[in-house]
């Protein structure tokens, strides 16, 4: 069976909707977290699925790679925050914090 | 500037003006760090700078016009232009206004004046505030105070004297609230300030009145040109005020000015309260100089005064009314100021007197006069007031016997007091001389447009005064100086008996720890007694230089001013008669010893007998003469309660208004729409995953889904179309709405081109009416629309006569109302020839179309109504080999004439057609137009038969309406993004084609018969 693009656009908007569902329906901030690394990969994916079919340059790997970085990076500065709020709520659902309201 | 003078005396002019303005500002800045000596030789020395300057530029011009020899006629002044100021454009002239100084005749003795006392002045001040805390700013104020006066007075046009005039405003203001520290101090120069902007205002009126006409702000050439002034006063280019003169009105407004700064009636309050400021000031500023500058103006504008003898007569009564009234008050008063401040007063008012009635050299000579004695006077009640240490004024029942003490101040203030009188011989005698002499001559009637009662009602008025100010001058003296000292321990606390405001507070602070009131009063200190001497002397003397000139005597005061001064027009042959010269020193050496007599025998003979028993003989009207005749109590009556009512009612609104509700409505919204916003703050995580999640897909959506927006613009029948651009977009076109299209993909969103004929899908027409404000209307005539004519769309005659409507109906009326005449055209009346798809045309009963319109709205297909309707057999066939969804369309011809037009699966109900005007749309764009009854013209010749075809771009006249017959073509564009969507968007275009030119051409030659 050929692959096209199409099957790799249709793979990461599969895997962008489970990204984003679980990111709206799970209330444990891993979980969350997790989520929002699938989304992530998903759009990477899209990126150097597209960056093949149409190789004009290497600007959708190179994008993909600072995606990389900067996901390692934003998941490292979540956890912490995980860990900061546990420490302070004994808790790591989302909806325990909600001090910064009205 | 005339150069044989030498510029050096130019310069001197000017430096004349800025040596104590630089004074002032060398005080100002640095005075308060600077020792008391320091400020005082800066303070004195500028003042004594300016003064040998204008005393030797004085000598020069007495030189200059001694001399017949380099002019004669034109050096009697000495110019000095500084620079161009500005200039100001009235009419066509451009008027430049210069800083230039003029010492003419007039300007120099004033200049000498102001200089002298001045200096005078300075020097006492310099002892008399010798313990005050702010003695640099009093010196900083009283030096630009004498900068703004010479300003004022060697100003060579009118906008730089008012530079002068609102600066010595200014310092007045700035003295009389010295020690501001004491409200009712503050009070006073506010007062002063407010009522001198009712004057400026006049000034102001004046000087545009004058400038307007005159077309120059400098004195000579306003003089000059004085004549010039007696024409009607103008309103505008078209009305004017045939009773009333512009010099009458100019020299009106001048003297509103003139009352305010000079203090006399309605504007005199100010004055008495001026006395709030320290003495100094009192004697320079409320004496000697600033209040004459009234005086100084109207003669210095004596041309233009002379113009209007009605003005002057006007001023000469209310002169003569302010002496006699200031004079009244000051009889009774017990403080040493305030009577000095009621008989400046009244001493402006016989100056104003002797300029109104033509004796400007007289008026001026007052000034002169009266600038030493009265500066004398007030200067010897500053010393008494220091001997026994007076808060603010002098008692005089705390007085008396102050002849032991103090013998300079005695003896300099009896002389000045007989000046005031009127003494023979003393300078007051002569220059009030020459005024009631210039009353009484101008009463014999030398002056024909002048109205001579004025001059001895003036007159009169004027001795009256006179009487009363030797009196109560000599009064004060006795009370004073004469008799044993009444003060003790207890004048310290005095309290004023009538609501004094002129409290001095500081000079108890003169003599330090002194305790009050137990030292014996004593001689003031030699800067204090000196200017004292010197005051008194001239006060003296200086009469002498105005010697009557009836008596042959040489009068070398009014020959000087003769270059500076208008002559008045008197007839031929008139002179002062030694009747009237005897007259006039008769009465005023009379009424002088008179009240100096009465004054004796009542106060040093009688001890105060009689006086007491006429004030318990009438105590209100003594009561009234206290409180100043309730002036004060009556403008607070009439203009401030109501004034302090609206500012008040300002106040409110502002408050209640602005404030509240405009301020905080708009607030309350703010945070209103902040309260709502913050709702969505719920601080829950989820919650704003779902909203980004939301907007994600919003934007997602929009770039997946193309937005084509088909635009169009038209000209005739081109028509250019153009979609929306987007991110990857590519278009094709199908311009008539056919099903294929014209172009084939491509990155171009814009095509241009022609309709014809067979491209028109729907019948339009443009109306043109002749309802004002109504432009073009494009009626677009789709299925299931309607359209209504109104009668206004077609004129008042629309009615063709004689022509029934349609269904035997009766004909029309021409003044039908509108909803008679609205006409409806239902969209089924739109007639398409059966052609494309088949079918045939029936005449159809009204009955018939009835059950026809029964079985549409019972679902029946129009393909059925056909079959139902074929008349034939071949038809019948034909229609029936018809497959249903073919859609085949028919129409019927109701025996009214109204086609019905039947489509496949029509759902519509038959409407009767109304009587009037059809226009009906035809395939392709033609029109059918049915007047019925209507008055209606079509290429040039009117319309009688029932119906008539008209053409794309054709034009018919229904009544004063316009229908030019149009077409509606359908346009398509298609939009394809890089995601392969594509949508679609159509429009309706209304085109207008162009009529064929050979038809316009043949119109037009139908209308030409």
């Amino acid at each position: 069976m050929d692959f096209g693009l199409g099957h790799f656009i249709g793979l990461a908007s599969v895997l962008f909707g489970i990204g984003a569902i679980g990111f709206l329906v799970r209330r444990n901030v891993l979980i969350q977290l997790m989520s929002i690394e699938l989304m992530l990969n998903a759009v990477n994916l899209t990126l150097v699925a597209i960056n093949r079919w149409m190789p004009g340059n290497h600007a959708g790997q190179v994008f993909a790679f600072f995606n990389i970085a900067i996901a390692a990076a934003e998941a490292a500065v979540g956890l912490a925050i995980v860990i900061s709020v546990y420490r302070l709520k004994k808790s790591v659902q989302s909806d325990a914090v909600d001090l910064l309201k009205h | 500037m005339d150069f044989a003078i030498g510029w050096d005396f130019g310069r001197a002019l000017m430096w004349i003006v800025l040596l104590p303005l630089f004074g002032a500002l060398i005080n100002g800045i640095s005075g308060r760090f600077a020792s008391r000596g320091l400020v005082r030789a800066v303070a004195i020395g500028s003042v004594a700078g300016a003064f040998a300057l204008a005393l030797a530029c004085f000598v020069k011009l007495v030189a200059l016009s001694g001399h017949g020899e380099d002019g004669g006629e034109g050096t009697t002044k000495l110019v000095h232009i500084v620079y161009d100021w500005f200039s100001v454009r009235v009419g066509d002239a451009v008027i430049p206004v210069r800083v230039a100084l003029l010492m003419d005749h007039l300007s120099g003795v004033m200049t000498l004046v102001i200089t002298g006392i001045g200096l005078l002045i300075h020097l006492y001040a310099s002892s008399y505030m010798e313990e005050d805390p702010s003695y640099a700013r009093f010196f900083t104020y009283l030096n630009l105070f004498t900068a703004s006066m010479l300003i004022l007075v060697l100003a060579s046009n009118m906008p730089l004297m008012f530079v002068g005039w609102e600066g010595v405003g200014l310092c007045s203001y700035l003295l009389i609230g010295f020690w501001w520290e004491n409200p009712t101090y503050a009070a006073a120069g506010k007062k002063a300030f407010v009522v001198n902007r009712i004057g400026d205002f006049g000034v102001l009126l004046g000087m545009f009145l004058l400038v307007a006409t005159t077309a120059s702000f400098e004195f000579a050439e306003i003089n000059a040109n004085a004549s010039s002034l007696v024409v009607p006063l103008k309103l505008d280019s078209t009305h004017s005020i045939a009773f009333l003169t512009t010099a009458t009105a100019a020299c009106l407004c001048l003297f509103l000015g003139c009352a305010g700064k000079s203090a006399q009636l309605p504007l005199y309050v100010w004055l008495p309260d001026a006395m709030a400021g320290p003495t100094p000031v009192s004697a320079l500023i409320h004496a000697a100089t600033m209040v004459t500058a009234g005086v100084y103006l109207v003669v210095r504008l004596s041309g233009v005064f002379l113009m209007a003898p009605g003005a002057m007569a006007f001023i000469a009564i209310v002169g003569a009314t302010t002496a006699l009234f200031a004079a009244s008050i000051a009889l009774v008063q017990n403080q040493m100021k305030k009577i000095l401040a009621y008989s400046t007063v009244s001493q402006l008012g016989f100056m104003f007197a002797g300029v109104g009635v033509g004796a400007f050299a007289g008026g001026f000579f007052h000034v002169f006069t009266h600038a030493f004695f009265k500066a004398c006077l007030f200067l010897g009640a500053g010393s008494v007031m220091h001997a026994v240490h007076a808060h603010g004024d002098a008692d005089l029942r705390e007085l008396g016997g102050m002849k032991k003490f103090m013998p300079t101040t005695r003896w300099t203030f009896l002389l000045s007091c007989l000046a005031i009188a009127g003494f023979p011989l003393t300078s007051g005698f002569f220059s009030k001389d020459d005024i009631l002499l210039g009353a009484a001559f101008i009463g014999t009637g030398p002056w024909a447009e002048y109205p001579s009662w004025v001059g001895w009602l003036v007159f009169v008025m004027l001795a009256a005064a006179a009487f009363m100010t030797a009196f109560y001058m000599f009064r004060l003296y006795f009370l004073a100086f004469e008799g044993e000292f009444r003060g003790g321990a207890a004048h310290a606390h005095a309290e004023h008996a009538h609501g004094d405001q002129t409290h001095d507070s500081h000079t108890d602070d003169s003599h330090g720890q002194d305790a009050h009131g137990h030292a014996a009063p004593h001689e003031s200190p030699l800067a204090m007694t000196l200017p004292l001497i010197v005051l008194a002397v001239f006060a003296a003397v200086v009469g002498f230089l105005g010697l009557p000139h009836w008596l042959g005597l040489p009068n070398v005061w009014e020959h000087w001013l003769e270059p500076s001064i208008a002559r008045l027009p008197l007839a031929e042959g008139a002179h002062v008669s030694a009747a009237i010269g005897a007259t006039a020193m008769g009465v005023g050496t009379l009424v002088g010893l008179g009240g100096i007599g009465l004054a004796y025998t009542w106060y040093m003979k009688e001890d105060g007998a009689t006086p007491a028993r006429i004030e318990a003989s009438m105590p209100r009207f003594h009561a009234l003469l206290m409180d100043k005749w309730r002036v004060d109590e009556f403008y607070a009556f009439l203009f401030i309660r109501p004034m302090a009512w609206l500012a008040r009612f300002a106040a409110n609104f502002d408050k209640l208004f602005i404030d509240g509700l405009l301020t905080k409505l708009t607030s309350s919204l703010a945070l209103a729409a902040g309260w709502l916003v913050t709702r969505f703050q719920t601080g829950a995580l989820p919650a704003y995953g779902a909203v980004m999640v939301v907007g994600l897909a919003g934007i997602v959506w929009w770039f997946v889904v193309p937005h084509p927006s088909l635009e169009h613009a038209v000209r005739g029948t081109q028509v250019k179309l153009q979609a929306a651009s987007g991110l990857g977009y590519e278009y094709r076109f199908d311009t008539n709405d056919d099903g294929d299209f014209e172009t084939s993909w491509s990155g171009e969103r814009e095509v241009e081109g022609t309709y014809e004929p067979r491209d028109f899908r729907a019948g339009a027409f443009v109306l043109t009416t002749l309802r004002p404000g109504q432009r073009d209307r494009e009626v677009v005539l789709h299925e299931g629309e309607f359209f209504a004519f109104e009668a206004s769309d077609l004129g008042p005659d629309w009615v063709r006569e004689g022509t029934p409507g349609p269904n035997g109906a009766p004909a029309p009326a021409p003044n039908d109302t509108v909803p008679a005449i609205a006409w409806r055209i239902p969209v089924r009346d739109i007639f398409l020839p059966f052609a494309p798809r088949g079918g045939a045309a029936h005449e159809t009963t009204r009955e018939e179309a009835e059950t026809i319109a029964e079985r549409i709205a019972s679902g029946a297909s129009a393909i059925e109504i056909a079959r139902a309707r074929a008349t034939n057999d071949e038809e019948r066939n034909r229609l029936g080999a018809l497959p249903e969804e073919d859609g085949v369309d028919g129409h019927v011809k109701l025996a009214d004439g109204t086609e019905v037009h039947l489509e496949h699966g029509a759902r519509v109900a038959i409407a009767e057609s109304p009587r009037g005007v059809h226009v009906v749309a035809l395939d392709p764009g033609e029109a059918l137009l049915r007047p019925n009854g209507a008055r209606v013209r079509v290429r040039g010749a009117d319309v009688t038969e029932p119906e008539t075809r008209l053409r794309p771009g054709e034009v018919a006249q229904v009544g004063n309406a316009l229908v030019r017959v149009a077409a509606v073509v359908h346009a398509t564009v298609q939009v394809r993004n890089a995601f392969g969507y594509t949508v679609d968007d159509t429009i309706e275009v209304v085109v207008q084609p162009e009529r064929p030119a050979s038809e316009a051409r043949a119109e037009a030659g139908g209308g030409a018969q």
